[in-house]
């Protein structure tokens, strides 16, 4: 039988995947094991997971260097590419915004906007007609209102303390984010028992 | 010097010998089965009017101008150059009609994935003139003989029909935009996102109860069985009956064991009107084939005429080969002429030797005949001794041979 390869978006997100591939018994006891390795293997299963960084875990999909990924929705929309999209896991929730000085209002004419999601953006704002000019950062955004280099920011806020911390506050809501389950196209065709097993086994976990 | 001059663009790539050698006799074996299928190759031009792909996201398209200022556009594809020419330089042909292509087609693709080739093979098949399930069944049974004779043995071509999707949303009675979401989501086989958004539209229980379900229609033949138990309109079951018909037409070629159903196959629902095809291997995480029924399209062109066809992306195939470990015939010297005065005799023997089969170059420089052979991998060197004589030396083994120039080509003369 061939292996499975399952590509988890390292990190937070990651450990939380562990938990849940725990739970539909699968070993991921060499994935808790601290060690520079990149691949670990659940040999009874027939499956190996892989830690990629997070924006990476649909190209690998994509490509069907993974046949499944766990990975937010926030690096789904931003990638947009052509994946099968499975199961919310529900965890890892939080929200994609507009954010910017406490009690502002985005006005209806040509605003800068810094974020780390520069598609994310462009089509929110294409959506609502509106023209930005769009900054594109790599982390820390909360700075560039902070520092002057743009009026808003569009990002994920979880708890929001990092915003009221800085005087900065949600304007405006895109989309509520959490884990999902994508798989590859071919895939899911090549292996259909084996990974409907998976998302079943995974759905009921997650909505107990 | 130009940093860019000794580069190729993103997208595009040489092919050296041994791999071109391997794509040349993949596209031969397939345009054998082609051509004795009756599918005759038809070439157009490698770039056209962008007009003409204008039902095509003008984002993927390399586009240019002529001296005019009219748009031109590299082949998108290569069905719709056939199409056009359907409805114009063919449109008074005796129909049905096979035809076939094999040649590059070109996309625009992302410049930041990056790696996605903007230039790619596509060798294809449409059938054109007949709207009968035979047709859909024909073409998609050239394909898997086509894989077949390359020496691919595990694949899978995925059957959807584009009338199943269209039928079920005109029974929900939903409005485009709200159609176009469910379709991208039913795409995506996102169950959750799915049920939130029926959720929102007063839809008939039953039918709702089916669109749920839709992104989960997929797998053997038994989905139609499934599919058929729900309370489907007239559109949704002549589908339904038509994709049945074509499966149990490929029954009839014996190919079952390789066609499976997806009736949530919703990609390029304005080009497809019936069959939509799809084939998928282990070791390539894209499809090999695509394909199905386009019978609007020719009429876009001035003469309505119904159509069916699947391409094979020849790059895609090659890596599913290789995956598999299908062996291929390397390019391969097999012996080199040499002389020192004999010209007009080594070229007698080169020419000789090539009639029997044999691939022959004749040494053109004075030194290093040897070295030059051992590292072509060519396994003897005959060199011309005299008008009659030469000496056969086996680089295997080091054994020289002498012998006739008659011995060697069998006496003929």
């Amino acid at each position: 039988m061939k292996y499975l390869t399952i590509a988890l978006a390292k990190g937070r997100l990651s450990e939380l995947s562990i938990e849940l591939f725990e739970r539909i018994g699968l070993d991921c006891s060499k994935l808790k094991e601290k060690s520079r390795k990149l691949i670990f293997t659940d040999d009874e299963n027939k499956i190996k997971f892989m830690l990629v960084k997070a924006s990476d875990v649909p190209t690998y999909v994509e490509y069907g260097a993974a046949d499944i990924g766990i990975v937010g929705k926030d690096t789904i929309m931003e990638d947009g590419r052509n994946l099968y999209e499975l199961l919310d896991l529900k965890f890892g929730a939080c929200r994609m915004c507009v954010c910017g000085w406490k009690d502002s209002k985005v006005p209806s004419g040509f605003i800068k906007v810094a974020t780390k999601y520069p598609n994310i953006t462009r089509n929110y704002f294409a959506q609502k007609n509106q023209t930005v000019e769009i900054i594109k950062l790599s982390g820390s955004v909360e700075l560039a209102p902070l520092c002057g280099l743009s009026e808003f920011i569009v990002d994920i806020v979880e708890s929001g303390r990092t915003l009221k911390e800085n005087n900065l506050s949600v304007i405006e809501e895109i989309c509520s984010i959490s884990a999902r389950m994508v798989v590859n196209r071919v895939s899911l065709k090549m292996e259909k028992e084996r990974i409907m097993d998976i998302v079943e086994k995974l759905r009921q976990e997650v909505s107990k | 010097m130009s940093k860019w001059k000794t580069h190729t663009p993103d997208g595009v790539f040489d092919l050296l010998e041994k791999e071109c050698y391997i794509k040349r006799q993949v596209e031969s074996t397939i345009a054998q089965v082609f051509h004795s299928r009756g599918y005759f190759e038809i070439q157009t031009p490698t770039f056209e009017f962008y007009d003409t792909f204008a039902h095509i996201e003008q984002s993927q398209m390399i586009k240019f101008f002529d001296k005019n200022g009219r748009i031109l556009s590299l082949r998108p594809d290569l069905t719709t150059p056939i199409a056009r020419i359907f409805a114009t330089k063919y449109a008074d042909e005796t129909l049905p009609k096979r035809v076939s292509y094999i040649g590059s087609a070109f996309r625009e693709t992302d410049a930041v994935a990056g790696t996605l080739q903007k230039e790619f093979t596509q060798a294809g098949i449409e059938f054109i003139g007949e709207s009968c399930p035979e047709a859909d069944a024909e073409v998609i049974a050239t394909t898997i003989k086509a894989f077949l004779a390359c020496g691919l043995e595990k694949f899978q071509i995925d059957i959807g029909q584009a009338e199943f999707f269209k039928g079920i949303m005109e029974q929900a009675k939903l409005d485009g935009e709200a159609v176009e979401s469910l379709r991208k989501l039913i795409d995506q086989k996102s169950f959750a996102a799915v049920e939130s958004l029926v959720e929102g539209y007063n839809i008939k229980p039953g039918i709702k109860e089916l669109i749920l379900e839709l992104p989960n229609f997929f797998g053997g033949v038994e989905v139609i069985e499934k599919a058929k138990e729900k309370p489907l309109g007239k559109r949704a079951g002549a589908a339904l009956d038509n994709i049945t018909e074509v499966y149990s037409i490929l029954k009839d070629y014996g190919f079952e064991k390789y066609i499976s159903i997806d009736l949530a196959m919703v990609q390029g629902l304005n080009y497809y009107t019936g069959i939509i095809v799809k084939g998928f291997t282990e070791g390539v995480g894209f499809p090999i084939c695509g394909g199905g029924r386009y019978d609007n399209l020719i009429g876009e062109y001035g003469k309505p005429v119904p159509a069916t066809g699947v391409a094979i992306g020849i790059e895609r195939l090659i890596s599913a080969l290789n995956y598999n470990n299908v062996e291929f015939e390397a390019p391969q010297v097999h012996t080199l002429v040499y002389y020192e005065k004999e010209r007009a005799i080594a070229f007698k023997i080169a020419d000789g030797l090539r009639s029997s089969g044999l691939c022959v170059e004749v040494w053109t420089g004075r030194e290093g005949a040897k070295a030059y052979a051992n590292a072509r991998g060519i396994g003897g060197i005959v060199k011309v001794v005299d008008g009659d004589t030469i000496d056969i030396i086996n680089l295997n083994d080091g054994e020289i041979t002498r012998t006739s120039i008659n011995d060697l080509l069998g006496g003929e003369e």
